[in-house]
């Protein structure tokens, strides 16, 4: 758990944010342990009193004691008085409202999921008040095996996997133990231990082909799944590119470290390389124009790339 | 010196009190905290204003009654709640979870949480991330747009477009606006994040969109579909590879030809170039357009210039 930041280096919108949430909520309960709001707030005890007794100063003129909130902090535990008001449901900003409705269709999107569920009624809710119905749709892909490799993160299965990777071109045969799946960018994700690369991996997973069971057994994960799905470390190895103007909207998702726009509206990329194959790819895509500055030997798997194609056309 | 929170909370409790709008002088005097000094009052007061606006509090400015020109401040409780939304509990747990494990834009979905009514931050939430949507800046506004019935305005890869937004489509890893173009007088889709600076809504002016969801029909599921253009049939062999992925992606029914060493041959509509000979491409050498000729030849002069010397 990391130390809350003292309540002075918070600004005051963010406390004042925060500090409603946590009235709103003692609206409801009525009455709390002080530990348990610093956890639920993730704030220092401390803090927590010292917003409580700030907010308890706070009211209406005259600022009698009957137009004070009522907040009684004794010990640790809070009694909060405050009437059905403050636990209402505030307004919602354009982000706020965006960012509700985007993650509720998302979870709905994700296959398997109950459109008249809890979440569904709640958006339909939702929606009715903010005049969205029907107004917005997020599509996350299907692939064959999602399911099998969601149950067998959740029961801690090994598997056993075809994989095509993207960075070798080639297919192999992996045993993992899957931790996590996750869409990211509309694509599904597996997050395993690789027992071939002896480390973690992810694996997009419609490019699994086959997936069995090896009847191994492994404790399922528990912490956070990751939700970035390139995360180059100090050790990815970094090229320098030259790409068309034309090609810069494939570098939308990519991991770039630096672009410069060159005379003629050229792009001069560095960014971290998945793969010899994965460099052709993006060469390829980019078109005349486009070359590799360095390193050297990605420049020679460019041309290789580039001529097993024209092969197929008897070139 | 009284803490800002203190001035700001007493602040919104007076101004959401208040059954008519209350000067500026009123509240200064009774809202602890503002400075001495007109113009230091006024403007500290405006800093506090423009900080509640930022939170989706609307401070109203309107005439006092009775007082002439005078001007007064209120907040008035149909812009501060939402109507009752009545949630189960059930319910307000679900969107709460949803918050916590779709990261969109983390500071929006902890605040939206809150005001819903969330007993805690969404760290504090027992629950593995399970997708992850990209934001862009000109969201927010395109769905307030879309909600709102207003016609929107924006710079899109260079050219000025207005349009009556209809929808919002998350697809294929992007998020597209789709509504009718009035210049064009036609359905049209654009991609959010290639929009340039923010949309502006055209606040004055209403539309009424259609009842039904076709509006998604607009933005084609293929990215070769995408765009004006005549449209072609394609020929594409696909190497045992990438035959099975490829299919999984067209359908069965795109696939014209099987050959026993796993091979496909596939058949797609094309009008979008760029976006066809890019995906074959993504499949370096494992893929083959067969027909039509000018697609074939499309291929073989975009790649030749990176062969290098042989």
């Amino acid at each position: 758990m990391s130390n809350p930041p003292a309540t002075s280096r918070l600004p005051a919108d963010a406390r004042l944010r925060r500090l409603l949430a946590i009235l709103a909520w003692l609206g409801r309960e009525g009455r709390a342990r002080i530990p348990e709001i610093a956890r639920r707030f993730d704030m220092s005890e401390k803090e927590v009193v010292a917003e409580l007794e700030l907010a308890a100063c706070c009211g209406l003129p005259p600022y009698t004691p009957d137009q004070l909130m009522e907040l009684f902090v004794d010990d640790d535990v809070v009694e909060a008085n405050l009437g059905p008001e403050l636990a209402r449901p505030r307004r919602l900003t354009p982000a706020e409202g965006f960012t509700l409705a985007a993650s509720a269709r998302a979870i709905l999107a994700v296959p398997g999921a109950d459109p008249d569920g809890a979440l569904g009624r709640a958006l339909q809710k939702l929606e009715s008040v903010l005049g969205s119905q029907e107004r917005m749709t997020v599509d996350l892909d299907e692939p064959e095996l999602l399911g099998q490799v969601r149950d067998a993160a959740a029961a801690g299965r090994q598997l056993r996997i075809t994989y095509y990777s993207a960075a070798s071109d080639r297919t192999t045969e992996r045993t993992v133990d899957p931790l996590h799946v996750f869409s990211s960018g509309g694509r599904w994700y597996l997050d395993a231990y690789c027992h071939q690369a002896g480390g973690g991996r992810h694996f997009r997973v419609d490019r699994i082909e086959t997936a069995r069971p090896t009847g191994e057994t492994f404790p399922p994960a528990t912490g956070a799944a990751p939700t970035t799905v390139f995360d180059p470390g100090p050790e990815t190895p970094v090229a320098t590119v030259v790409l068309p103007a034309g090609a810069r909207w494939l570098l939308d998702s990519l991991p770039v470290r630096s672009l410069t726009e060159q005379r003629g509206g050229r792009l001069r990329v560095e960014l971290a390389v998945g793969g010899p194959a994965w460099l052709a790819r993006l060469l390829l895509r980019a078109g005349p124009g486009s070359r590799v500055v360095a390193p050297r030997a990605l420049a020679g798997e460019v041309a290789v790339a580039a001529r097993a194609v024209l092969a197929r056309y008897g070139e | 010196m009284t803490d800002k929170l203190e001035r700001l909370t007493n602040l919104l409790l007076v101004l959401l009190a208040a059954d008519q709008p209350l000067s500026l002088d009123h509240i200064v005097h009774t809202v602890e905290g503002y400075p001495e000094g007109y113009e230091a009052y006024r403007q500290a007061f405006e800093r506090d204003k423009r900080l509640l606006r930022e939170q989706g509090i609307q401070v109203a400015v309107e005439a006092i009654p009775g007082a002439g020109d005078a001007i007064g401040y209120r907040i008035h409780p149909d812009d501060y709640w939402l109507p009752d939304l009545k949630l189960t509990d059930e319910e307000q747990r679900a969107l709460n979870l949803a918050l916590a494990a779709v990261r969109v834009d983390e500071r929006a979905g902890q605040d939206a949480a809150w005001k819903l009514g969330a007993g805690g931050t969404l760290a504090s939430v027992q629950t593995a991330p399970l997708a992850a949507l990209p934001s862009a800046p000109a969201l927010p506004l395109l769905h307030e747009a879309i909600r709102t019935r207003t016609p929107v305005s924006f710079v899109h890869r260079g050219r000025r477009r207005e349009i009556e937004p209809y929808g919002l489509l998350f697809r294929n890893g992007f998020w597209y606006v789709v509504g009718h173009d009035r210049m064009r007088d036609a359905p049209r889709s654009f991609r959010v994040d290639r929009i340039e600076g923010l949309p502006e809504l055209e606040r004055d002016a209403t539309f009424v969109p259609p009842e039904s969801a076709d509006w998604r029909r607009t933005l084609p599921e293929d990215p070769w579909m995408m765009g004006e253009g005549q449209e072609l049939t394609a020929e594409v062999r696909i190497d045992a590879l990438h035959a099975r992925m490829a299919e999984a992606e067209l359908g069965s029914a795109a696939v014209a030809g099987r050959s026993a060493d796993g091979s496909v041959v596939v058949r797609l509509p094309v009008v979008n170039r760029d976006a066809f000979r890019s995906w074959v491409l993504e499949m370096l050498g494992h893929a083959e357009v067969i027909s039509p000729e000018e697609l074939r030849r499309d291929i073989v002069e975009w790649v030749r210039p990176l062969a290098g010397k042989r």
